[in-house]
Parts: C-alpha cells; sequence; structure tokens
C-alpha cells in the first residue's frame, strides 16, 4: 500500500474516515455532550488535546513498548492526560467543566483515542501520528458542532446560548433528549453515506 | 533483558511518571479548583440578596450553610440559605435569599442540578422560572401555581410558577426551600443567626 501525503493524512479523519460518521467510535460523547455548541467545542478541545498528545507519546515509545503490554502502556498514558484535561478545565474553565459532567473523565474510555493509539500511532513516525490525530479531531469536532448547532437551535432556538429563532418557532424539546441525538447522528450518518456514494458513483464514470 | 523483566520495567516506568506527573498537575491546580467553589458559592450568596456587597457563612451542616448578607456599610440585608435535596434525576443545590426577618424571599439561584435538558433543567431559567421568586412571602409554607401565570403580578404573595412539563423538578425546588426556610427559622429561635443588628 502507498504511503499517504502528509494532507491526505490529515484530510482522511475528516470525511473517508471520519471517527462518528464512518468508523462509528466515540458516539457516547457525541450523543451526550451535542445538545449545545459550547459543550462540543469544549469537548472537542479536550479530545484534541488528549488525542494529539498520546498520539505523540505512543509513537516516541512505540519501539520500547514490549507487544503484550502495549494496551496498558497506552491506557495509562491517555488516563493521565485525561485527567490533566479535567483538572485544568475545573480550574480555569469552572462553568465548562460543570457542563461537560463526567464526559471529560469518560475521553478515557472513547474509543478514537485508544483506537487511533493502537492502529495508527503505534505503527507510525510520531510527525505522522500527530497529522493523523489532529486529522482525527478536526473530524470529531466538526461533527460534534454540527451536531450541536443543529440540536440547540431546534431544541432551544439558540445558538451558543444567543437566541436567533424568534418566539414563534415552538422548541422540539426531543432534540436536547437522548432521543433527539439518536435521530440526529442517524441522519448526519444517512446524508454522509448518501453523499459518499453520489461521489463515488460519479468517479466510476469518466 | 528478558521479556518478562521488560514487560515489568515499562509498566513501571509509564506508571511512575503518569503518577509523578500527575501529582504535579494536581498540586498546581487544586487551589485554584477550591476557590472557584468558593468563589462561585459566595457570588450565589451575593446574587440573591439584592443590595449586598459582602457574604460570611456564618452556619453549616451537611446539606445546608447560612451566610450573612451585609450591604457596604456593615448593615444585615438578609441572608443566603445554600441548600440542598433531591430532584428528578440528582441532587439540587440552591441558594435562596431571605431578609433578615426570614419572612421575605428575595431570590433565588440554582447552583447545581442535573435534570432533564429543555424541561427540568429550566429550573436555572430566569425567565421561566426564576424571576417568579423573587419577593415571595415566606411565612406561610409557599405553593406551586400550576398551570404557570405569564404576569408575576397575578400569583398570590405566596405562589410560584411552575414549569410546564417539568412539575417534579418545580416541587423539588420548592420543597427544598420550604425546608431550608424551617431549618433557618429553627436556628433562629435558638439564637444561632446573628439577628437584627
Amino acid at each position: 500500500m502507498a504511503q499517504k501525503t502528509i494532507r491526505q493524512e490529515f484530510f482522511k479523519g475528516l470525511w473517508d474516515e471520519n471517527p462518528v460518521t464512518r468508523q462509528l467510535l466515540g458516539l457516547c460523547s457525541v450523543l451526550a455532550v451535542s445538545n449545545a455548541v459550547i459543550n462540543g467545542i469544549a469537548m472537542g478541545l479536550a479530545v484534541t488535546f488528549v488525542l494529539v498528545f498520546s498520539a505523540l507519546l505512543v509513537s516516541l515509545i512505540r519501539k520500547i513498548v514490549p507487544n503484550q503490554v502495549r494496551i496498558a502502556s497506552f491506557i495509562v498514558i491517555i488516563a493521565s492526560f485525561v485527567t490533566i484535561a479535567d483538572r485544568v478545565l475545573a480550574a480555569y474553565f469552572p462553568q465548562l467543566s460543570k457542563a461537560m459532567g463526567p464526559y471529560v473523565p469518560l475521553i478515557v474510555v472513547n474509543c478514537i483515542i485508544l483506537g487511533r493509539a493502537e492502529a495508527f500511532a503505534s505503527k507510525n513516525k510520531v510527525g505522522r501520528a500527530i497529522i493523523d490525530a489532529l486529522g482525527m479531531s478536526a473530524g470529531y469536532v466538526l461533527t460534534l458542532l454540527l451536531m450541536g448547532f443543529i440540536r440547540e437551535l431546534l431544541g432551544n432556538r439558540t445558538f451558543l446560548g444567543a437566541q436567533i429563532l424568534g418566539r414563534w418557532f415552538e422548541p422540539w424539546v426531543v432534540m436536547l433528549l437522548p432521543p433527539g441525538a439518536f435521530i440526529m447522528l442517524g441522519l448526519i450518518i444517512a446524508v454522509s453515506n448518501l453523499i459518499d456514494f453520489k461521489i463515488k458513483e460519479r468517479q466510476k464514470q469518466p | 533483558m528478558n521479556l518478562s523483566t521488560r514487560m515489568i520495567v515499562v509498566l513501571t516506568a509509564v506508571g511512575l511518571l503518569s503518577g509523578s506527573f500527575l501529582a504535579i498537575v494536581g498540586q498546581v491546580t487544586k487551589e485554584r479548583i477550591i476557590f472557584n467553589k468558593r468563589h462561585e458559592i459566595e457570588m450565589a450568596a451575593l446574587k440573591v440578596v439584592p443590595g449586598a456587597s459582602s457574604v460570611k457563612m456564618i452556619y453549616e451542616e451537611r446539606d445546608f450553610a447560612v451566610f450573612e448578607d451585609r450591604d457596604e456599610a456593615g448593615n444585615l440585608l438578609g441572608y443566603a440559605l445554600q441548600a440542598a435535596g433531591t430532584g428528578f434525576q440528582d441532587k439540587i443545590v440552591l441558594e435562596i435569599g431571605v431578609n433578615a426577618e426570614l419572612t421575605t424571599i428575595l431570590g433565588l439561584t440554582i447552583i447545581e442540578q442535573k435534570e432533564t435538558p429543555g424541561l427540568g433543567a429550566k429550573i436555572t431559567s430566569e425567565e421561566d422560572f426564576l424571576r417568579y421568586w423573587q419577593n415571595r412571602d415566606c411565612t406561610k409554607e409557599l405553593t406551586l401555581r400550576k398551570p404557570p401565570v405569564e404576569d408575576p403580578g397575578a400569583l398570590a404573595s405566596n405562589e410560584v410558577n411552575a414549569i410546564t412539563g417539568a412539575t417534579i423538578s418545580s416541587r423539588a425546588v420548592l420543597n427544598i426551600v420550604n425546608e431550608a426556610i424551617k431549618k433557618a427559622r429553627q436556628l433562629q429561635t435558638e439564637g444561632k443567626l446573628s439577628g437584627i443588628n
């Protein structure tokens, strides 16, 4: 298999291998925190931080760690970065930390991170691992923001807390609740599959 | 080095390094996190008694605390009661501002809640809920107005609006407030509040 260019390595996270719509990883956090855009931003930044730094470390020590204990060491590394993110949020952004509730500590078991550490960072050079991590984070954040935007708008009439739909619009409370998250996620995956299908079909016809 | 020694060495090293690094981060952020918690509670205590410029905790027990609110001249304006109770999903922590005679509720603010977003979580909304809690007569038990009315003036003096679709959360807040007022009154008769100066 030919090596991807750096560009491709980054952009695959946005579409072809988007962690949420393609790999269906990290869905728990996507469903839980996408009821407001601000939560999506905070969660996205926390995940990006953890993903990039664990990719860096995992890639650095990939030749030292014996195969049998690799998962254990990856988890320790990931958990450390998650704890740092959690403490720093609580210390400097108490409002956000409160809104995120238990979902920051739960990044430890977010499959995107262990998945990328295992599938990519532990097999590639540091630079490439970081690019991959950045691409994956970008894909995750964008999906989260898209969902947060639609759910907050329909469920609460607001964008980032500012009211943009008038009183005439009766909020769809279901959008803020777990069922709304599932419905929205399903629709987003369906639409992205449809677009992907159309693109591939067009590519087939010369 | 054979495999098992290498496994032990690597895992120990990873654990030790992470552990010590976390200890440092924990130390650095600890003070600030405690400060944030205290700051949040004190700000809320200031907010619920209009015109107050300083607060001092004068009584504390599990899930209940009393703050004294004074203005710049040092006159006692009232108390902020911090109280907690069970909501629909989890504990609700709130603060109630009352005047020094414990006869009027001046204001209410919610510090912690995990009610349903879009329904019960509206207890934190100024427009839908909190504004109906200003200047309530608490010499009698407070009661809920269901269905809610738009104009605060249409409520009886000891009535507060319920939130449509979130009666349980509204009632939870109401019960916490009623309990807290009772407790404060008890403390007052025992002479544990500083009283009117």
